[in-house]
C-alpha cells in the first residue's frame, strides 16, 4: 500500500505505470468528467464568458503592478500584526518555517492543503527538524498515511478508490472494516480533532492575497482551512508572490471564478480571510501571524515570456479537460503541478522533476485547456514555445535532430521530396503487403510508432502524381476541342 | 540585497521591458462601473429570504422564516430540542457523560440578533456558553463535546446562501465551526441580495477596507462542512457543522 509511486522514474516509465493501472483510467474519467460537468453547469449558469474576462483583466492588471502591489500588501499585512518573509527558493521557505517553529517552541503542526508547500517539499523538510505535521485535508490526510504525493491540484487522492482508502484507514486508524464514506469521514474527524486542539502551529497555502487591506483568502470545504488559520497559536501562510489581488472586490470576483471552474460551486463552503493575529478581546485566533512570500522561479517566468502563466488560480479545470490527464492522471507528469498547466509551469519552476522536457509533449494541443481556463491561459501556445526553446536549446536527441534537418532539406527540394515519396509509399505498401493491409512493424527509429499502433501504408499514387495525370488529361481534351 | 529588494528590483526591470510579451503594457484594472456581480437576486426582504433558504437547502442546509424576533427565539428552542432528540435516538452504546450535552457554545448574547436568549434557553435546562478565551487546552476541554453552536451574522447573501462572520470580542470563531451542529440567527436587516451588494454599500460608505483591515478574521459559509474526496462521494461534517440550520426573521416591520 506504501510508497508504490516513485515520481523520479523516468518520464516514459511513469506513463507506462499510469497505463497499466486499470483502477486508474475508470477513477480518472468518472473524477474529471464529473468535475467538468459541473463546471460547465456553474459557468452557464451565469455570464459565465464575462466572468473570465473579467477574472483575467484582474490578474493582467495586478501583474502589470506586481511590485507596488507586493509591497502595499507587505505594508498593511505588517500594520496589521503579521510578520512577512521572502523567500527566492523553495528551501529558504522551509528554514523559514523551522525558524518560526523553533522561537515559538513548536511541536505539531496541522496543515492545509498547498501546492506551494509541496513545491518546497514542506512535510519533509519540517520532519526532519523534528516537527510532527499533519495533513488535514481528508484527501491529502489518506495520502499522508499512504506515503504518496498528491495527483490532482484539487482533488489530490483522485488515484484511489475507497476500498484502498478503507484499507489505509484499517491498517493505520484502527478502523473497523467498512466501505462507507460517511462512516470513513467519521473516523478522520473524530482523528484530526484530536490533532487541531493540540497543533501548536497551522499552515496553508493561499488562494489570493488582497494588496489593499493586506488579507489572506483560503478557499476550503472541510473547514481545515478554518482550524487550521484559527485554533493553533501560530499560523503561518506559505504563498507564490503572483497570488496577488488588488481589492477585496478582485478577491471575491476571483473567489467566484475559482469555485465554479474548480468544483462547479458557486461558492465553496468556507472562505476564510485572514489580516493578522487575533486582536484583544477575541477568544480564539492565533497569536502569532506570519506569511511567507515565494519566489521558487515565478520571476523568472515572466521575464521568459512565460508570464501568462503567472495568472493561473490553481482551480484544476485545465487538468479535468485534458485528454492526456484523463488517460495517465497526475502521478506521471512527475511534479508538484500535474495536466497543461502543469506541464507549463513545471521546468520553468526550480522545483527537480525528471524528464521535465517530456512534458511538454504531454499535449495534444486540442485547446480544451485554453477553453476551459478561468483566465483564459492559451496553454497550448505556452506549450509550443516551450517545445520551440527546447529545439532552440538542443535539448533533443540527435536522431531526432538529424531527423528534423533531413526533413527539412526534404521539404525545400521538389525532387528530394518527389522521390522521398516514392520510397516511403513503395517501403509502406511492401511492409502492409506482409501485413495484411497495414504496417504492424516499422524499421529502426520508426519503430516507436508501430509499438503501439499500426502505420497506415502510403496511397499507393501520389496526390503530384494525380494532380500531373489530371492536368494533361484536361489539355488533351481541350486540344481536341480547340481541334 | 535582500531577498525582498532584490525579487522587487528584478520584477521592476523585467516589466520595464519593452520586448516583454506578457503583460500587456496597458492592462486597466477593473473599475466599479464596470466590474461585473456573478450571481442575481431581487426582491422584499422575504423574497430574499426565500432565495436565501432555497439555497442553503440545495447545499444540504436547512432554514425557516419567521415574522418576529419572539418567533425567532421560540425556533431556536424547538431546533435544538428536535436536534438533542436526534442526537439521542441515534445514539448507540451507553451514554458518554461530558456535562456538555444541553450546552450552546455560542456569541456573547449580546452579539447575538436576538435578546433574552440566555435566560429562556436556561429555563428549559439548556446553557448557553460563550468563551472569553479559547487558547488553553482548559478552556477547549470545557467545551470540547458540545454539539450545538449559535451565532448571528455580519451578512448574510441570499444568491448564493452564504453567511458572513466576523471576529471580534464575544463572537468567537468556534461557535461556527468546532460544534457538530449550527444555528445561525439572520435578521431581515442583515440580508443582501448578492455578496456584491453588500461590498458595494461597504465601499461607498468608505469604510471597506476599515471593516476588513479591523477584525483578524472574516468568515463566509455557504452550508454544511463536505468534501467528495472519497471517488466523488459527497460525506458531510468533515471537520466542521454537519448541519446548518438558518433561522431568518422579520425585524424590519
Amino acid at each position: 500500500m506504501r510508497a508504490t509511486i516513485d515520481l523520479h522514474l523516468p518520464y516514459a516509465t511513469r506513463v507506462e505505470q499510469a497505463l497499466a493501472n486499470r483502477h486508474l483510467k475508470t477513477a480518472l474519467e468518472r473524477a474529471t468528467g464529473r468535475m467538468d460537468g459541473q463546471r460547465v453547469t456553474a459557468m452557464a449558469a451565469v455570464d459565465g464568458e464575462r466572468l473570465r474576462d473579467q477574472t483575467q483583466q484582474m490578474k493582467e492588471y495586478a501583474l502589470r503592478q506586481w511590485p507596488e502591489l507586493l509591497e502595499q500588501l507587505e505594508s498593511n499585512l505588517t500594520a496589521n500584526g503579521a510578520h512577512v518573509h521572502w523567500a527566492k527558493e523553495a528551501g529558504e521557505v522551509n528554514r523559514t518555517l523551522i525558524q518560526i517553529a523553533r522561537k515559538a517552541n513548536v511541536q505539531k503542526v496541522v496543515k492545509v492543503k498547498s501546492m506551494v508547500s509541496e513545491e518546497a517539499h514542506l512535510n519533509d523538510a519540517l520532519a526532519q527538524a523534528g516537527i510532527s505535521v499533519v495533513e488535514t485535508d481528508l484527501g491529502e490526510f489518506i495520502i499522508q498515511l499512504a506515503g504518496e504525493p498528491p495527483s490532482h491540484i484539487i482533488a489530490p487522492v483522485i488515484h484511489r478508490r475507497v476500498e484502498d482508502i478503507a484499507e489505509i484507514f484499517q491498517q493505520e486508524l484502527d478502523m473497523p472494516p467498512t466501505l462507507d464514506p460517511q462512516v470513513i469521514c467519521g473516523v478522520a474527524r473524530t482523528h484530526l480533532r484530536r490533532e487541531f486542539l493540540g497543533a501548536d502551529m497551522g499552515i496553508s497555502g493561499c488562494n489570493f492575497a488582497i494588496a489593499e487591506t493586506g488579507t489572506i483568502g483560503i478557499v476550503t470545504n472541510e473547514g481545515n482551512g478554518r482550524m487550521s488559520s484559527t485554533l493553533p497559536r501560530v499560523y503561518v501562510v506559505v504563498m507564490g508572490i503572483e497570488k496577488i489581488v488588488p481589492t477585496v472586490e478582485d478577491a471575491f470576483l476571483q473567489y467566484q471564478a475559482l469555485c465554479r471552474s474548480a468544483t462547479g460551486q458557486q461558492c465553496s463552503v468556507y472562505l476564510s480571510l485572514t489580516s493578522g493575529p487575533r486582536q484583544p478581546g477575541d477568544a480564539d485566533g492565533p497569536d502569532e501571524f506570519h506569511v511567507i512570500l515565494l519566489d521558487n522561479g515565478r520571476v523568472d517566468m515572466l521575464a521568459k515570456g512565460y508570464g501568462e502563466a503567472l495568472c493561473c488560480i490553481r482551480c484544476g479545470a485545465c487538468l479535468n479537460v485534458c485528454p492526456v490527464y484523463r488517460e495517465i492522471g497526475g502521478h506521471a507528469y512527475g511534479s508538484t503541478y500535474s495536466g497543461p498547466i502543469g506541464a507549463v509551469i513545471s521546468g520553468l519552476l526550480h522545483t527537480d522533476v525528471t524528464d521535465v522536457d517530456a512534458l511538454p509533449y504531454a499535449s495534444t494541443l486540442c485547446c480544451a485547456c485554453r477553453d476551459a481556463c478561468p483566465v483564459q491561459i492559451d496553454l497550448p501556445r505556452l506549450l509550443l514555445d516551450l517545445r520551440h526553446d527546447i529545439v532552440a536549446e538542443g535539448e533533443t536527441s540527435r536522431w531526432e535532430r538529424m531527423g528534423m534537418q533531413s526533413f527539412a532539406q526534404i521539404m525545400h527540394n521538389p525532387t528530394l521530396y518527389e522521390s522521398g515519396g516514392k520510397m516511403a509509399g513503395l517501403g509502406s505498401n511492401l511492409l502492409a503487403w506482409f501485413g495484411g493491409g497495414s504496417v504492424k512493424r516499422l524499421p529502426g527509429a520508426f519503430a516507436g510508432w508501430t509499438d503501439s499502433r499500426n502505420f497506415p501504408p502510403f496511397a499507393k499514387q501520389s496526390f503530384r502524381s494525380l494532380w500531373r495525370e489530371r492536368t494533361k488529361r484536361r489539355k488533351s481534351i481541350s486540344g481536341d476541342a480547340l481541334a | 540585497m535582500s531577498n525582498r529588494e532584490d525579487i522587487l528590483n528584478r520584477i521592476r526591470i523585467i516589466l520595464s521591458r519593452a520586448d516583454l510579451p506578457f503583460p500587456p503594457v496597458d492592462a486597466p484594472p477593473l473599475d466599479l462601473d464596470t466590474r461585473m456581480t456573478v450571481t442575481t437576486a431581487t426582491g422584499e426582504p422575504r423574497a430574499l429570504a426565500a432565495r436565501f433558504g432555497a439555497e442553503l437547502a440545495k447545499l444540504a442546509g436547512d432554514y425557516e422564516i419567521l415574522d418576529s424576533a419572539v418567533e425567532a427565539r421560540l425556533a431556536l428552542i424547538n431546533r435544538l430540542t428536535d436536534w438533542a432528540a436526534e442526537e439521542e435516538a441515534a445514539r448507540r452504546g451507553p451514554k458518554l457523560e461530558t456535562g456538555q450535552e444541553r450546552t450552546v457554545l455560542s456569541w456573547h448574547p449580546d452579539e447575538l440578533p436576538v435578546t433574552g436568549l440566555a435566560e429562556t434557553l436556561a429555563d428549559l435546562g439548556w446553557k448557553l456558553v460563550a468563551p472569553g478565551d479559547l487558547r488553553t487546552p482548559e478552556s477547549r476541554d470545557a467545551v470540547r463535546f458540545i454539539r450545538f453552536g449559535l451565532t448571528g451574522v455580519e451578512a448574510a447573501f441570499a444568491s448564493t446562501g452564504s453567511l458572513l462572520l466576523l471576529s471580534g470580542a464575544g463572537r468567537s470563531r468556534a461557535a461556527s465551526l468546532l460544534p457538530f451542529r449550527h444555528v445561525a440567527l439572520i435578521p431581515f436587516s442583515r440580508l443582501y441580495p448578492t455578496m456584491e451588494a453588500w461590498l458595494a454599500e461597504r465601499r461607498e460608505r468608505g469604510e471597506l477596507v476599515d471593516h476588513l483591515r479591523g477584525r483578524a478574521a472574516w468568515n463566509m459559509i455557504t452550508g454544511p462542512s463536505k468534501s467528495a474526496d472519497i471517488e466523488m462521494n459527497l460525506t458531510l461534517g468533515v471537520h466542521g457543522p454537519k448541519y446548518l440550520h438558518a433561522i431568518l426573521f422579520d425585524d424590519i416591520h
